[in-house]
């Protein structure tokens, strides 16, 4: 039942930091701020660290789960409830999976329609992009691995940027700290947890790090490098803006971006939208890669074969995303049910897990 | 089997230049049997002939005619096959007259007939260091290596490629510090191998390198003699073959092509520096085109209001979109390279000064393009040109065309995507089994010492870890420089 995965096929422990963080990259281009300070105010920034933090629970359960030996979710899923059971949810996790780099995708396609090219149709883009996905996800784990480390490294620099709307911000925006209820908090934390997700592909990718047990330092520092980010980028936001404002603008970093100007640069923020495209790319192929994983696992299909039919659906599926209301209800739809799954599945069966382990010890 | 060798070669062998002589000695009847074009005749008269024309001996047997000629390696053979082989080799067949069924075989072929003796590196110039390059021969070439390399741990094994061209190839590694995984790919790849004729080390270079479906060059081919000594002593495998002046060697790395042997003969911090100017001249040539096009095309709101003036003046008369006018310029430079490439020396510089001056200009003042496009092109067509290896600055040149077609499509979009599909593709390549674009992906930091800037030796002197060498020191640092200062000691 163990499928271990062939040396030459996995990669070294500590790249595990460039998938978590790239994955986590995404949300930088979104409208979380605007979705946390409905709730916190100008407590957003502390809402989006503790939820930061929360985090590393999780990560501590994924790799107590999948260690000791290496195994992924599906492995864990048929030894909780049987081969029958088992599959069929992993087979789910197949759907999950699929609306997450469809969301990822449609996203990425609605912003390139906002704000640079408005006239083009939305089937040319995806197919396109289909295209890269295809050439990415059929060159293996390792290629996905490397696109991720430059996906991550490459826009990185971007962060120096920050230093623009600094420049133009007003500290007194943060006035005065912590005067919202701790619930209010948690609640500004639930609406924006979108952020930080990325890290459930770890499940189904897990036994191609090579000593996966020993690197799961590289997998908080990455979270870690995250929680600094989006409170970094959170707290400039609103200094930034004032909260009436942010609460009605849908993508608050790249209105920042547009103020950047040099001497032969203006209009930064299409730069900074072309160069998103580095880590968009690997995070709809990671989740794209656990789909046809998965099917190979549980349904031994070749992925070869999976891909293709995959990477249709998801290219008819983005068509059918034309409005942004749309595009809105499928967005709440997607927090929903990630939070949901990273921080009510994960920890369901992780509590099983350590049930039946402790079963099993005090059998023998 | 035939027992008349004699008759038997002369209706093989239909060739002019297949000649059958017949002289007396003593006597007896002697018959030869040569190709006149391959046999070195001065050898033929000197030491063949006269000593058995001149000699007392009897000579009854073809033992005693072995006696007689003062050359090695004479063998007595009645095989058809092998003496029709060894005489299309160079070698002369000398029966001795009843006895038709055997005879000696007598290597005097003259291999250095028509080629040239040495080389002067011209295709890969530095002005610092030496400029001895490979020749034609095999055999020169491995003397140039040997004499660089005093060890005998250097290790030269021969073998035969081509059902026609019979080429002799040798593989090249140093004993104790190349991975033997490398020689028995290599080897692997070579016995495996069925071609008719080798004209050239690159048509073996693109027979055995890992994927054919690629524009970059997968192992590294070179004139330059140092550069196959640091290859060899870096833990690479290289190939030599006979009638090319290029070696191969591998694996390589895609930064193996931007590095240069000057980059080692000048002070780091200056070599680190050209090296540098190499990159920047990559980037530039690959998207200085595409990043006009898409700039013009569909994103004019990122230039800054001082800069649109002077572009829109420049293209104010230019009827074209700036596709076409990309395209009109791009190709002329690249027609002016071939053809400057074909044409005789004294012919090509006229050229050079005809097409780059003149046409540039009047193509200007006739509307065709504007000022700004044609500093562009012509600046990236020189950037392409500081590539040290050809074949490398052949794939940077031809690598902007599509993104110039990407560029006009999608913009800064169109240029992303094209450079996201270059690094996957350069992310799925290997050299000899081994990743293409390390020490990136994977990421190797000790490599770095020796990639992007060219460190001082004191920090370089380990090998390369993508080579997976056996030993990985290459020197001891040496710390007697003088670098104390006055100050805390005064």
């Amino acid at each position: 039942m163990q499928n271990q995965v062939k040396e030459n096929y996995t990669i070294s422990g500590f790249f595990v930091f460039f998938l978590i963080a790239v994955s986590q990259k995404t949300g930088i281009v979104s409208n979380f701020q605007s979705l946390v300070v409905r709730d916190a105010g100008q407590d957003a920034w502390i809402s989006v660290m503790l939820l930061g933090l929360s985090l590393h629970l999780i990560i501590w359960m994924v790799y107590k789960m999948l260690g000791y030996p290496a195994k992924d979710v599906i492995d864990l899923h048929r030894t909780i409830f049987g081969n029958f059971m088992g599959n069929s949810l992993s087979l789910l996790l197949v759907g999950y999976f699929f609306i997450i780099s469809l969301f990822v995708f449609r996203t990425y396609i609605e912003i390139i329609q906002v704000w640079v090219f408005p006239t083009t149709q939305t089937w040319a883009l995806a197919a396109i992009f289909i295209c890269m996905i295809y050439y990415f996800v059929s060159g293996g784990f390792r290629v996905l691995t490397g696109v991720c480390f430059f996906g991550f490294l490459i826009p990185s620099f971007l962060i120096f940027f920050l230093y623009f709307p600094i420049r133009q911000g007003d500290l007194q925006n943060l006035m005065p700290v912590l005067n919202h209820s701790f619930l209010d908090l948690l609640k500004a934390s639930k609406s924006s947890s979108f952020i930080y997700f990325g890290i459930e592909t770890l499940l189904i990718y897990f036994p191609f790090l090579k000593l996966p047990e020993k690197t799961a330092k590289w997998a908080h520092i990455a979270l870690h490098y995250g929680t600094f980010e989006y409170t970094v980028l959170t707290v400039v936001t609103l200094m930034y803006f004032c909260q009436g404002l942010l609460k009605h603008t849908l993508w608050p970093s790249l209105g920042m971006t547009k103020i950047i100007e040099f001497t032969f640069i203006t209009r930064f923020e299409y730069i900074f939208i072309f160069l998103w495209l580095m880590v968009i790319i690997p995070t709809i192929c990671i989740p794209i890669w656990c789909c046809t994983r998965i099917m190979k696992r549980v349904a031994t299909l070749k992925p070869r074969l999976s891909l293709p039919f995959i990477l249709a659906t998801l290219l008819i599926a983005a068509l059918m995303f034309n409005e942004r209301m749309n595009i809105d209800v499928f967005e709440k739809f997607i927090i929903e049910m990630r939070f949901y799954f990273i921080y009510a599945y994960i920890p369901f069966i992780f509590i099983i897990y350590v049930i039946r382990a402790k079963i099993g010890i005090n059998r023998k | 089997m035939n027992s008349n060798i004699h008759k038997a070669l002369r209706e093989i062998s239909k060739s002019g230049d297949f000649v059958q002589k017949t002289i007396t000695v003593q006597g007896k009847l002697l018959h030869f049997s040569y190709y006149t074009s391959l046999i070195n005749h001065e050898q033929f008269h000197h030491d063949l002939l006269s000593f058995i024309q001149t000699s007392n001996c009897e000579i009854e047997n073809l033992d005693d005619l072995k006696a007689l000629i003062p050359i090695e390696g004479i063998k007595v053979s009645s095989d058809l096959k092998q003496i029709s082989l060894s005489l299309t080799k160079g070698s002369i067949f000398l029966q001795i007259d009843p006895h038709f069924n055997e005879g000696l075989l007598v290597d005097i072929a003259d291999l250095q007939l028509g080629l040239r003796k040495n080389n002067n590196t011209e295709n890969e110039y530095s002005v610092i260091g030496p400029k001895v390059g490979f020749v034609e021969n095999l055999d020169t070439n491995m003397n140039l290596l040997r004499k660089g390399m005093i060890t005998e741990k250097l290790i030269f094994e021969e073998h035969t490629v081509g059902s026609v061209s019979k080429t002799r190839i040798a593989i090249a590694y140093i004993e104790g510090i190349t991975n033997p995984q490398h020689v028995n790919t290599l080897r692997q790849r070579l016995l495996d191998l069925d071609v008719d004729v080798v004209f050239d080390s690159s048509i073996l270079e693109q027979l055995i390198a890992d994927n054919s479906k690629t524009p970059f060059p997968l192992l590294l081919s070179t004139e330059r003699v140092d550069r196959i000594k640091y290859s060899l002593i870096n833990g690479e495998v290289s190939l030599l073959i006979d009638g090319s002046p290029y070696a191969i060697s591998g694996p390589v790395t895609l930064f193996s092509f931007l590095i240069s042997p000057e980059d080692y003969y000048l002070p780091w911090i200056l070599g680190s520096f050209f090296r540098l100017i190499r990159y920047f001249g990559v980037a530039v040539s690959i998207l200085g085109t595409s990043a006009y096009v898409a700039v013009l095309t569909f994103h004019y709101r990122v230039i800054p209001m001082d800069l649109l003036g002077p572009i829109i003046e420049s293209r104010i008369n230019v009827p074209f979109p700036p596709l076409l006018e990309v395209l009109f310029l791009e190709i002329t430079i690249e027609l002016l390279r071939e053809a400057g490439s074909r044409l005789p020396t004294k012919v090509s510089q006229t050229l050079g000064i005809v097409g780059g001056i003149v046409l540039g200009q009047a193509a200007v003042q006739a509307a065709l393009t504007s000022n700004i496009l044609l500093i562009i092109v012509s600046l990236s067509a020189l950037a392409s040109f500081t590539t040290p290896i050809y074949k490398m600055s052949n794939t940077i040149r031809f690598l902007r065309f599509p993104l110039i077609f990407l560029a006009s499509l999608w913009g800064g979009l169109g240029i992303m995507l094209g450079l996201m599909f270059i690094l996957g593709h350069l992310m799925r390549l290997k050299s000899l089994g081994m990743p293409y674009i390390v020490p990136l992906f994977p990421f190797r930091h000790k490599d770095f010492s020796d990639s992007f800037i060219r460190s001082s030796f004191s920090l370089t002197s380990k090998r390369f870890s993508f080579t997976r060498p056996l030993s990985i020191k290459r020197y001891s640092v040496q710390k007697n420089k003088d670098t104390s200062d006055d100050y805390d000691n005064e």
